[in-house]
């Protein structure tokens, strides 16, 4: 029975990302475009609301090209690995007081964890390509995800602090309004971190499209590149859930359903932000990125800590 | 119970199956593949025996970490080589007789300590903590100063990029 | 039981492959195989004779930390080498000099 039931959220959680991927894309285009001062898509639906419909059996239809000299099975199903970790990860994200698909003892850290199952994956599909572009775009891809892991994780860890335990739900429960402007920084590096595991907005150098021809990935096409947007997209929603769950208390205001529909508006608005912030900003030198991960943001991360611990004591 | 059968038989297969790679294969990524199987089917045994905590430290330290350092180290080591990088063996009877020796005499000597199945206990991350922060800080403390140890000495040994 | 003898099992394969592979990567390979193997035959073996959890998990998370520790030492070591010599197979570096 209960195999039943996680076989069914996992079916869940595979078409939240699909679904979620289809609307972030269109979303994104919007938003994109009004930032650069022009419509989006608007000829598909109503505000081009169906252009993915159109999108999508094109890239399905596309030729499924293999480079002779690849390694072909690591070719072929690396990129599931890119993109499966996301969906697992998504399955302790508490979405409410008392709505948490697995509320395991250690969820906080299993959403932290399994994400850098990814990081291999993503390492050796830029292996299988065999040629030296796409190396040196996953070697960079891979050192920056693995680096800003840590403030990621320290971050998090501050609000694990306050709430005593790494149980989804008791994170939820504990969570207080003045935990925000407390805990605001350690928010902050979590949003940046974020934004810089999936390879997003101003820290995409690995998959920089006017430098190194969409680096790792180049050589993917159809459906082998689209798995590493869904990634991509998945990554940015349940980093956007898991940071409106732990940081803004998931469905504050709220409990029960109509926590789930806060915990989504919050969602909206940080993955609108994560969108903002990339369309705005200019792409960061790999050399700054990693020393903006290492010089500034660890050590803020500490700092926070230590800012709670200091405050814990009066809780 | 017969889930938790399933989660051990499964764990248990990746284990025995990223050993079986990593001993037999001829290809160097293939191993690096099948060490990274072998770590996860030691995460899933962590499960079975109720170490959550474990579990996901085991998934997060070795699957993201140690195995991207063995991929870096191929990908570093094997630059030059242009090609797949092939494993060479020297497979000899005589390693085999004394790995299955080696086995043997682990089993023979801890069978009785067995008993059937198994376990109940599950523990989160909260027992640990308390053993480790509490009783055994010193462990802890140890195990930091380790890790320190360990960052220093690579960054001393790798230095600071290539002499050319 | 069967924990016992899969266990051992894969000692007895890691120990095989540091006794016959000729690639240092791949030695350390196997130094992991027989690490976990014997992490996860110490929590078998603890649980069974009926330790506190929180005991056998600091144990366990203590060996895992050497040995990630150790593994990253190693590899360093063997990129390093492997940059001054070019080469990483236990023969050829037997004759390294300098």
């Amino acid at each position: 029975m209960t195999l039943l039931w996680g076989f069914l959220w996992g079916v869940a959680g595979m078409t939240v990302i699909a679904v979620g991927a289809i609307l972030g894309v269109w979303w994104e285009r919007k938003v994109a475009a009004r930032i650069q001062m022009r419509y989006g898509p608007q000829q598909i639906g109503p505000f081009g609301s169906l252009q993915m419909i159109a999108d999508v059996p094109k890239l399905l239809f596309k030729e499924d090209i293999i480079p002779d000299s690849a390694d072909k099975p690591i070719f072929k199903y690396a990129p599931l690995f890119v993109f499966g970790p996301i969906a697992v990860s998504m399955v302790v994200i508490p979405f409410s007081a008392g709505w948490a698909p697995l509320n395991t003892s250690v969820g906080v850290l299993f959403f932290l964890a399994v994400p850098s199952i990814e990081v291999i994956a993503i390492l050796l599909s830029a292996w299988a390509s065999h040629n030296t572009l796409s190396t040196l775009g996953g070697i960079r891809a891979t050192a920056q995800m693995i680096s800003y892991e840590v403030p990621r994780s320290l971050a998090v860890l501050a609000i694990v602090l306050l709430a005593g335990s790494l149980r989804p739900l008791d994170v939820v429960d504990a969570w207080r309004w003045w935990w925000l402007p407390l805990t605001f920084i350690a928010f902050l590096i979590y949003f940046i971190a974020s934004i810089a595991e999936m390879n997003r907005g101003p820290f995409d150098i690995p998959e920089a499209e006017s430098e190194l021809v969409a680096g790792y990935f180049a050589d993917y096409s159809g459906m082998r590149w689209a798995s590493f947007m869904m990634a991509e997209y998945g990554g940015m929603i349940s980093a956007s859930l898991f940071g409106a769950a732990l940081f803004l208390g998931a469905g504050w205001p709220f409990t029960g359903a109509l926590g789930v529909v806060a915990l989504i508006v919050k969602t909206i608005a940080l993955m609108t932000i994560v969108m903002w912030v990339k369309w705005t900003l200019p792409r960061l030198r790999q050399d700054h990125l990693m020393s903006f991960c290492w010089k500034v943001l660890t050590p803020l991360a500490l700092v926070q800590l230590v800012i709670v611990g200091v405050v814990l004591p009066w809780l | 119970m017969t889930l938790t059968i399933l989660a051990f038989a499964l764990s248990g297969l990746l284990m025995a199956g990223g050993a079986a790679v990593v001993a037999l294969t001829r290809d160097l990524m293939r191993m690096v593949i099948g060490l990274g199987t072998f770590l996860l089917g030691v995460a899933g045994m962590f499960l079975f025996y109720g170490q959550a905590f474990l579990a996901t430290a085991q998934v997060f330290v070795y699957v993201g970490g140690v195995l991207v350092l063995f991929v870096f180290a191929v990908m570093v080591v094997h630059r030059s080589s242009g090609g797949r990088p092939v494993l060479e063996s020297r497979h000899d009877i005589g390693a085999a007789v004394i790995a299955l020796g080696v086995s043997g005499m682990v089993i023979l000597s801890l069978q009785d300590s067995v008993g059937g199945w198994l376990p109940a206990s599950a523990s989160g991350g909260a027992a640990i903590a308390t053993e480790l922060l509490g009783g055994h800080l010193v462990v802890f403390e140890l195990l930091g100063a380790l890790l320190l140890a360990a960052l220093v000495a690579v960054l001393v040994i790798v230095g600071a990029g290539e002499r050319r | 039981m069967t924990a016992l003898v899969l266990c051992s099992l894969v000692f007895g394969v890691g120990l095989y492959v540091v006794l016959t592979r000729r690639e240092i990567i791949a030695i350390l390979a196997g130094v992991e195989l027989m690490l976990g193997s014997a992490n996860i035959l110490l929590v078998a073996l603890a649980s069974f004779a009926g330790a506190d959890g929180g005991v056998i998990g600091s144990v366990a998370l203590a060996v895992l930390v050497v040995a990630a520790a150790e593994a990253a030492v190693g590899l360093a070591l063997v990129v390093s080498l492997a940059r001054r010599s070019k080469r990483s197979r236990v023969e050829e570096l037997l004759e390294v000099k300098g």
